[in-house]
This record gives structure tokens, C-alpha cells and sequence, in this order.
């Protein structure tokens, strides 16, 4: 079998193999698709408790992949966001020397979150421009609340 | 309202999360739905090739060893119940109840048509360029319980 940990590589050489079947377009236009199919839990979380839900999420499936970050909820100010202080994907796939990282493995992680907030009333903005060095912030907000200060949060190194 | 930060370093815990199997699993169904089988296959086939380099070379230089370790390793891991038996020229792996197929019916994930791929076809690009080859000699896709035979080819 192939276990869980080495979903990351088959993630990446994924992506590396829909972009020579079809171009970039193709890895996108899977990224939708997965969303769709395989982010319900999210969807439902964020739908039926707002912010309180992306933290219910993250907090979960960042604390399994024992990534290193800082998450932040303010619910009055209405905004979430996560500080990835060391991704455990992007980290692992840059480490591994055998492995060659699809180049823009980071951007699934704009259109597949995007696809499931922004319909649920939320803006959500990533910055990946720190991503080749497995680091990069999100931030989710109720459309028309104020910004999160433009820090990297606590515990940043 | 509530103002809450959680703070992760990465030593804390265990990297396992398995909801992983359904990403997977849904992978595959995209592959098979928009370049069939073979697409698949070779998506597997590629991943195999790439992501247990490590392992192939193991197999080379140390032969069904190698692999009976990488299994063990696999199925301790997942907590799957496995019976590793190993000869010098054989290896078979019986597994009674696949713990990435466990996890998807018990999580609601629908397990890909083609999941038994996952043990034939990268069974086989392990064994690709060895002295070995591998044949798939039960699957139960249900539950995914299986046994796999490695063996030498013969000469």
C-alpha cells in the first residue's frame, strides 16, 4: 500500500504528470475538481460555523501533518489566518533529493481553499512569495471586515 | 467573540494523516475519468519510480529484504495486519484489510475504482530493471485485503 506519508510525492508527481497530459490549465482544473470533491468537510465546517470552522479545520489537519505554525482566530474582528511558519509538504518534497517538487506545487493551496471561502461569503488571500522556503500566510475574513496587521504573526522566526 | 492562537511547532507530533487516502483516492478517479487506465497506471508507474528510487536501489543491492522492511515499516505505521513471510527467493505480503481503505469507508471517502492499482502497478515499477517481479494473486476491493507475491524471475 502506499501510506499517507507518501502522499505528498504522489500529490506533486501528480501535477507534474496532468501539466504534460494537458498544460498548467489541466493541474487547475484538477485543483477544482478536488476541492469540489474532497473538501466537503471544510465547506460544511466554514458553512455552518464561520471562522470558528477554518480553525475547527486547520487545526486538525495541520496538527496530523505536524506542521510548524501559528494560527490565529479573532471572531469580533472576523478573520483567521495561519502563519506557516515550516509547511510539512513543501518542506518534505524540498528535501528530498531525489525528488523534483512540480514548480508550482504551492498554488493548490490558493485555488483549492479559495474555491470552497470565497462562495461562503470570505475573501481569502494567500502569500506564497516565501513558498520556496516552505513558508507562506493565509488569511480568510468576512468580506468587509479590516485586515489582519501585515505581520508574521507570533513566534515567527 | 473569542480571540484564540493556537501555536505548532513541527517536533510535536506524529506526521499521520490519513484522511491522505481519500485525496488519493479521488485522485485516481479524475486520472480514470479523463485519461482511463492506462492513465492511471502510468501516473502510479511515474510516482512509484520517483518516490521509492531509495527503495528500487534497495531491492538491487539487498535484494527481497529491502522490501520486506519498507513493508513492515508501511503496516506498522498504519496499523494494518499484515503477514510478511520471506523466503530467499520469494516475499508475501497478506494483508487483511487495507488500513487506507479502512480509513475512507469509515471517514465516508469513496474508494477509487482502480485502488488496487495501488499495490499492482506499483508493485511492479518496484520491481522494474530487478531481478524481481511481483504478481498481485488476491484483492478484495471492499476491503482492500490482499496478497502480493514477490519472487526471482527465473533466469
Amino acid at each position: 500500500m502506499i501510506p499517507c506519508t507518501d502522499f505528498i510525492p504522489a500529490y506533486s508527481e501528480l501535477f507534474k504528470y496532468l501539466e504534460e497530459r494537458g498544460a498548467p490549465q489541466a493541474v487547475a482544473a484538477f485543483w477544482e475538481y478536488l476541492a469540489d470533491r474532497f473538501l466537503q468537510n471544510l465547506r460544511e465546517l466554514a458553512a455552518t460555523q464561520g471562522l470558528r470552522g477554518c480553525w475547527e479545520y486547520w487545526a486538525r489537519t495541520l496538527t496530523e501533518e505536524a506542521a510548524d505554525f501559528t494560527m490565529e482566530l479573532d471572531e469580533e474582528a472576523g478573520e483567521f489566518r495561519i502563519v506557516m511558519h515550516q509547511c510539512p509538504s513543501k518542506a518534505l518534497l524540498l528535501r528530498c533529493s531525489y525528488l523534483e517538487p512540480y514548480p508550482d506545487y504551492c498554488r493548490h493551496c490558493d485555488i483549492l481553499y479559495r474555491r470552497v471561502l470565497e462562495p461562503l461569503g470570505y475573501e481569502y488571500e494567500i502569500d506564497l512569495s516565501e513558498c520556496d522556503q516552505a513558508r507562506c500566510i493565509l488569511s480568510v475574513r468576512k468580506k468587509g471586515q479590516a485586515q489582519f496587521p501585515p505581520t508574521r504573526g507570533a513566534g515567527e522566526s | 467573540m473569542a480571540k484564540r492562537v493556537m501555536r505548532r511547532t513541527a517536533g510535536e507530533g506524529l506526521y499521520y494523516h490519513p484522511d491522505f487516502h481519500g485525496a488519493l483516492s479521488a485522485s485516481l478517479d479524475y486520472l480514470e475519468r479523463h485519461y482511463g487506465v492506462e492513465g492511471v497506471r502510468e501516473f502510479l508507474r511515474r510516482f512509484a519510480r520517483a518516490c521509492y528510487a531509495p527503495l528500487v536501489a534497495g531491492l538491487q543491492e539487498r535484494g527481497l529484504v529491502a522490501l520486506e522492511e519498507h513493508f513492515r515499516e508501511v503496516y506498522r505505521f498504519e496499523g494494518g495486519e499484515a503477514q510478511i513471510t520471506r523466503t530467499e527467493e520469494t516475499l508475501v505480503v497478506k494483508v487483511r484489510a487495507c488500513p487506507a481503505v479502512q480509513h475512507m469507508r469509515r471517514r465516508g471517502y469513496p474508494v477509487a475504482h482502480l485502488w488496487g492499482e495501488t499495490l499492482r502497478t506499483v508493485g511492479e515499477a518496484l520491481c522494474e530493471g530487478t531481478p524481481y517481479a511481483v504478481e498481485l494473486c488476491v484483492y478484495d476491493p471492499e476491503g482492500g485485503g490482499s496478497i502480493e507475491c514477490f519472487y526471482r524471475r527465473r533466469r
